[in-house]
């Protein structure tokens, strides 16, 4: 367990995993309290919303419009990714590309002038914010296909657009998948931070800011807590999906 | 000595040459492949470039496959094509510059699209050659009995063993209906079992059609002497970069061709201490 590159059985690793867990939240709640709340009372601030109407209605919010986002992300990514194999559009995919280094901040205003309410506002933030990460993973599974795919197209007699569906459209499906499962983590992470902008339509991370300013700070780690949960919720059906979806890349796993 | 005549030429490479940045990779490169005829026989043609590791093989089957362009000098291939007359559809010939596509293509390590079945992958296949229009499914059904892959139809070439990927690529150019099918280091990595087997399957495949061609690359030169016809060897001139052919070998001529145990004979000994002579 304690060398490299030794190989432990599914079993052996959630054990360790449990344990760790447990282990930390017991140092966690016998550690001296100071400002930071004990589990047990996060635990029972998460329990007490959980009841609430309000959490249920604000998750939804936050669940649909990361779920919009998404899927308008990965239509613009899948786009302009598949296009960027032809030189006009080369330059477009690159420049999304580098827009990761734009920060939402800065673009607030614009993105307010552009947009009709509050609603669209955060959406497309969401979806300026995602697509760059999004375009960046595709482009790079695009840049690592071995040409012997394309080559085995050519010998099969394909043309240029046929070899581009086989090849990318189709061939790559599976990691347009893994991409989104990846990235799905991006859009999650900033959802709090675009629905602080917009605070009348509620969402989970308006809830979040309200917590913080009243410095509520065992709801806002019961918030934080349902959120990874949530994010590994979707991580591992993400993870399900594909592999129905897409058996061949079980293969290797069993 | 087995009766045979040598007709039309099917495939032609004039003055071929390949030169990365300064470095001359292959220079001068002539050869022809002909139509072997043999009374009562759908003789194909089999011919081997062999050659020692590093002489530039692998960078002539991509010139012959047309999946690259040549410094210079050009490779001319004899196609069928149909054509509708008014009594009915025949076959015409045409001469032209090698294309991608036109050669049946099998790769050193058996490529396969990763994500389709072997079925679906043979089915790609099917689809381009007109010929099988409507019969797909039976063709690809008779190939897979006949090359005993039928369990393996619904696998991922992943879940495939080297001789069973080999197999399918095999059967997938064959599908395609090229005539020529050009083979990169058909025996390399295989048990002797297997090797057999694969001699049979690929010789199997030459009788199956007059015009078909088989062109394999290999530096294993005696299984490349015992299943040819002809044989030429790339090797280096001195004061010369680059490879180009050094020697062809008529194996027909020294009654080497189509013989089963002709690995017994004193001639095919003499042949294979020729050929290393020339490498």
């Amino acid at each position: 367990m304690f060398k490299p590159f030794e190989k432990i059985s599914r079993q052996t690793f959630l054990i360790m995993v449990v344990s760790q867990v447990l282990l930390t939240l017991l140092i966690w709640q016998l550690s001296p309290g100071g400002l930071i709340p004990q589990p047990s009372h996060v635990l029972s601030a998460l329990g007490q919303l959980l009841t609430t109407r309000l959490l249920i209605d604000n998750l939804l919010v936050s669940l649909v419009l990361t779920l919009q986002a998404m899927l308008y992300s990965i239509l613009i990514t899948l786009l302009f990714s598949y296009f960027s194999v032809i030189p006009f559009f080369h330059s477009i995919a690159g420049f999304i590309v580098k827009c990761r280094y734009l920060t939402l901040t800065g673009l607030i205003f614009i993105f307010t002038l552009l947009t009709r309410d509050g609603s669209q506002l955060k959406l497309s933030l969401l979806v300026f914010g995602i697509v760059p990460f999004f375009t960046t993973s595709f482009l790079a599974v695009i840049l690592r296909i071995p040409a012997q795919e394309f080559e085995l197209c050519q010998t099969l007699g394909y043309n240029r657009w046929q070899s581009l569906y086989e090849v990318i459209v189709v061939g790559k499906a599976d990691q347009v998948f893994e991409m989104v499962r990846q990235n799905f983590a991006i859009a999650w992470m900033m959802i709090t931070m675009v629905e602080g902008l917009n605070m009348s339509e509620g969402g989970i991370g308006a809830l979040l800011i309200k917590y913080n300013k009243y410095n509520d700070l065992t709801h806002v780690l019961a918030l934080q807590a349902l959120i990874f949960v949530i994010g590994l919720c979707f991580d591992y059906l993400l993870g399900l999906l594909r592999g129905w979806l897409f058996p061949y890349t079980q293969i290797h796993k069993n | 000595m087995t009766p045979y005549t040598i007709k039309e030429t099917l495939l032609q490479a004039k003055d071929l040459s390949l030169v990365y940045g300064d470095k001359c990779i292959l220079h001068d490169i002539n050869f022809s492949i002909r139509d072997i005829i043999r009374p009562g026989l759908q003789q194909g043609q089999v011919v081997s470039l062999v050659g020692r590791s590093g002489m530039g093989k692998t960078q002539l089957f991509r010139l012959l496959s047309g999946l690259q362009k040549p410094s210079s000098g050009s490779i001319t291939i004899r196609q069928r094509k149909p054509a509708e007359t008014g009594t009915g559809s025949i076959e015409v010939y045409q001469e032209r510059e090698v294309r991608p596509g036109d050669m049946g293509v099998i790769f050193q390590n058996y490529y396969q699209f990763g994500w389709r079945t072997v079925k679906q992958s043979l089915l790609l296949a099917a689809r381009r050659n007109k010929a099988l229009a409507g019969k797909e499914e039976d063709s690809i059904r008779q190939y897979a009995e006949q090359f005993d892959i039928t369990d393996v139809l619904h696998r991922w070439p992943g879940q495939l063993s080297g001789g069973q990927q080999q197999r399918v690529s095999i059967i997938q150019q064959l599908l395609k209906g090229a005539d020529y099918l050009l083979l990169d280091e058909p025996f390399s990595g295989l048990d002797v079992c297997v090797l057999d087997k694969v001699v049979e399957l690929l010789l199997q495949v030459s009788l199956s059609d007059e015009l078909k061609t088989l062109v394999i690359v290999s530096h294993d030169i005696a299984t490349a002497v015992a299943m040819s016809d002809t044989v030429y060897v790339l090797g280096r001139q001195a004061g010369k970069e680059g490879s180009t052919l050094v020697r062809e070998i008529d194996l027909m001529e020294r009654g080497l061709a189509w013989q089963k145990d002709v690995r017994q004979e004193k001639a095919f000994a003499e042949t294979l201490e020729e050929i290393k002579g020339c490498l």
